[in-house]
């Protein structure tokens, strides 16, 4: 017992050394959301491939709660000393909009786009219908008799779902889960009829064969899926939509400092780690520098805005 | 069958998958001791380390950490009345009696024998008929999980030892409690007025720490002769090592099996976790005990249903983990995560693609209940040396372990405020009679019961068929129902003598 608590004491010492090359004060990564989950090994890995060319430690920093809101609501605040990161996700776009807390882009200075994602409408294989067209056909046919089910009110595949209803003129009964691997979970025990979750999400059970996807709410076909519909193939019309993350330093960094570190990044996110890292996930690589990511963030904003507010979920 | 495992037993021979693993189980059962440091908080931390290593060893590793932090939250349970994890919360009911009685020894003993039994067991059942399993648990929904999370309510009359209304109360304040925060159905906030963190809601484990270390460290300040009293015949009786007589061990195998049985089929349900599964088994030691009486007052088979119980429920929550690539729930969402990063697909063609991996992860698991057995037994005497500890270093200790433990849990000073406050609480109550267990297990059914009762009525479109429509529903009803009229009954037979 002793000697496995020495153990562990050496191992911790050796996690601490890190000012070794370019004396570089560590980083902090903050992370919006629970430690193991999506955005978090994101972060974890693309960390780790940047530290070299940092030539700093980064230390990430789990803080999770009320919608990823307490995360980057603390990432905003941070001295703008390009020392304090945050690793942002698409609700940042959605909070301010539902009137849940009082935090939008306007609080960060972009980095880079890490990530981009987009919606899917996936069913069980032996559901009776095989193409998005036969799925609205029944869905006109029987109002609010689909159950969808999605990560929770106001969550981005809420909204995905809505979104979708709204532009095929088609209602669906809205099932909101905790998250969206209990919503998965529902459709793969037959409870629920469809979820509206990202592509990525739902990848393993249509490898598997147990999920189809209809249709993706992107312009292009995912390369993770190439054989997934997308819905302007159809002839449907849908607005694009997905889910992101992506690197930001609180307002009024120095311009200076956030070309360095989308330097980095950027260098870390073409690295063959993260690369096999992502494509393992079926997570999508988009990857865009401060500038793109400033005019993205504007773009996600209005839009969740407009949304939100033709769909009647703004307060 | 028998091939694939002697194929495991081979693979997992080897040094550093055996180091690595004994390595997780050693660290497992300190995160597990350590209020605040749950399962799930070590596994997520330490799984970025397995990321370098091959895949049995960096999964195994983890598993360890997994297994050996059920093991691990009972040890402070029972000796400094803290539960390490949500998961010992239960055992603390008749852990820390027992200590106070001068048994912490046999207690120790007692909790590291159900739980690597417990934990072997459900490796078993795991390892023998998981796929046929796997398709029960996918029969779990809002409505079973809501009828479930009832069924679990009940199990505040078992608590409520003494005066029922006081167990109502604190019961009831545990669900208020879980209400503040956003509606998990609607979006909607509650309670929460301007504050960011009450947005959040309430951490439940941050309100355990203080209700039941805090409270108990302030009870230590206050230094009633009483107290002192009690700890000095602590150490003294536990240097009689009043060790477990096989007698003992034979009346607890009935309640060993029946925990564990328990602990595997909540550990497949989707949703309800290890602290869950500890109270419903406790719950259901008491009910079907001679005695019912001697629970909460240091009985055996109070920390053998409980402990039993939270180690078994890991081979559980590997059915549905392994044969369907879900999680039951929040360790195995990330252990899902570190077989991903490892090119691991759970899911139905696990078994196919990587057989020989399956197995070794199969001959791991078993291997680390065995050693949490020997690690445990063997550090049995170590662990009661926490009783010999003066008073007045004990409180400092613990009061750290709280603070540090309930700051850890979100990185928030925020939970600290929470914890102390609860611990103001739970002076208070304990000072007036209150049981504090049933306000815990409020707040943990809480919002389980109301978001999958709302989610069960939105999938029934507001049709209330949907709970006697399906036949685990209905069957987990009808005994709730029967769990919550016992009393009536009971009453009505001793009126008619």
């Amino acid at each position: 017992m002793k000697r496995a608590l020495l153990l562990i004491a050496l191992l911790m010492i050796h996690g601490c050394g890190g000012d070794g090359e370019g004396q570089q004060r560590p980083l902090t990564l903050i992370v919006p959301t629970a430690p193991g989950g999506g955005t978090d090994t994101v972060a974890r890995v693309l960390a780790t491939q940047a530290e070299p060319a940092l030539g700093a430690p980064i230390g990430v920093k789990n803080l999770p709660g009320a919608s990823s809101a307490i995360g980057m609501f603390q990432g905003a605040n941070a001295p703008a000393d390009g020392e304090t990161l945050t690793m942002v996700v698409a609700e940042l776009a959605i909070l301010k909009s539902l009137g849940l807390a009082d935090i939008d882009h306007r609080g960060f200075a972009p980095i880079m786009l890490v990530n981009y994602d987009p919606a899917a409408i996936t069913v069980r294989r032996d559901a009776p219908y095989d193409t998005i067209n036969e799925f609205l056909d029944y869905a006109r046919e029987h109002p609010n008799a689909l159950l969808m089910g999605n990560s929770g009110t106001g969550s981005i595949w809420h909204v995905a779902a809505e979104t979708f209803g709204h532009a095929t003129d088609t209602r669906y009964t809205h099932v909101p889960f905790e998250g969206a691997a209990p919503a998965i979970t529902a459709l793969l025990g037959g409870h629920i009829d469809a979820v509206s979750v990202s592509a990525a999400e739902v990848l393993p059970y249509v490898n598997s064969g147990e999920f189809k996807i209809l249709g993706v709410m992107a312009a292009q076909r995912i390369e993770a899926l190439p054989e997934a519909p997308t819905f302007t193939e159809a002839g449907v019309e849908v607005p694009e939509f997905g889910t992101w993350r992506g690197l930001v330093a609180p307002a009024g960094t120095s311009q200076e400092r956030i070309d360095q570190l989308a330097a980095a990044f950027t260098e870390a996110a073409q690295s063959n780690e993260f690369q096999a890292f992502m494509a393992g996930r079926g997570f999508g690589i988009e990857i865009l520098p401060p500038a793109g990511f400033a005019t993205f963030l504007d773009e996600q904003a209005a839009f969740f805005e407009r949304t939100l507010s033709t769909l009647g979920l703004a307060p | 069958m028998l091939e694939m495992l002697g194929q495991g037993l081979v693979l997992a021979m080897q040094w550093q998958v055996l180091l690595f693993l004994l390595l997780g189980v050693v660290v497992g059962i300190i995160v597990g001791s350590l209020p605040g440091l749950t399962s799930t908080m070590g596994v997520a931390l330490l799984l970025p380390l397995t990321f370098a290593m091959e895949a049995a060893t960096g999964i195994l590793f983890l598993i360890g950490v997994y297994f050996g932090s059920m093991y691990g939250g009972s040890v402070t349970a029972i000796l400094i009345n803290t539960p390490g994890s949500p998961a010992a919360a239960a055992t603390v009911l008749d852990g820390y009696p027992m200590t106070r009685k001068g048994e912490a020894y046999k207690a120790l003993q007692i909790s590291t024998l159900c739980s690597s039994i417990g934990g072997f067991i459900s490796v078993l059942v795991l390892i023998l008929v998981a796929p046929q399993l796997a398709a029960f648990a996918l029969r779990f929904s809002a409505p079973e999980t809501f009828a479930l999370a009832l069924f679990g309510l009940s199990i505040i009359s078992t608590l409520s030892s003494g005066s029922m209304v006081k167990g109502l109360i604190s019961g009831f304040a545990g669900l208020l409690l879980a209400t503040i925060g956003l509606d998990p159905i609607s979006g909607i906030t509650r309670f929460s007025g301007d504050s960011l963190h009450l947005l959040g809601g309430i951490s439940f484990i941050a309100v355990m720490i203080g209700l039941f270390a805090m409270s108990e460290v302030f009870r230590m300040m206050e230094g009633s002769s009483a107290v002192r009293a009690a700890t000095g015949q602590m150490v003294k009786s536990v240097k009689d090592k009043a060790g477990l007589s096989w007698k003992e061990f034979k009346s607890l195998i009935v309640t060993l099996l029946r925990s564990t049985g328990i602990g595997t089929g909540i550990g497949m349900i989707p949703g309800a976790g290890a602290d869950v599964a500890a109270f419903v088994a406790y719950n259901e030691a008491k009910r079907f005990d001679k005695d019912p009486e001697s629970f909460g007052k240091g009985s055996l088979k109070g920390v053998a249903a409980p402990e039993a119980a939270n180690n078994s429920l890991t081979g559980g929550a590997m059915v549905p983990l392994l044969t369907l690539g879900i999680p039951g729930d929040a360790v195995t969402a990330v252990l899902l995560g570190a077989l991903l990063v490892q090119g691991l697909q759970p899911g139905p063609m696990l078994f196919e693609n990587n057989g020989p991996l399956v197995y070794t992860l199969f001959i791991g698991m078993l291997l680390a209940n065995v050693l949490i057995f020997v690690i445990g037994w063997s550090c049995i005497r170590l662990f009661t040396r926490i009783l010999s500890v003066p008073i007045g270093l004990m409180i400092p200790v613990i009061l750290v372990l709280c603070v540090v433990g309930a700051y850890a849990l979100n990185n928030q000073f925020f939970d600290v405020i929470v914890m102390l406050l609860a611990g103001m609480l739970g002076y208070a109550m304990k000072r007036y009679d209150f049981p504090v267990a049933p306000l815990v297990l409020g707040m943990i059914l809480g919002p389980m019961m109301e978001s999958n009762l709302r989610r069960a009525l939105i999938m029934s479109q507001g049709s209330l068929d949907i709970f006697y429509t399906r036949p685990v529903t209905a069957v987990l009803l009808l005994l709730a129902l029967a769990t919550l009229l016992s009393p009536l009954f009971r009453w009505l037979r001793t009126r008619r003598r």
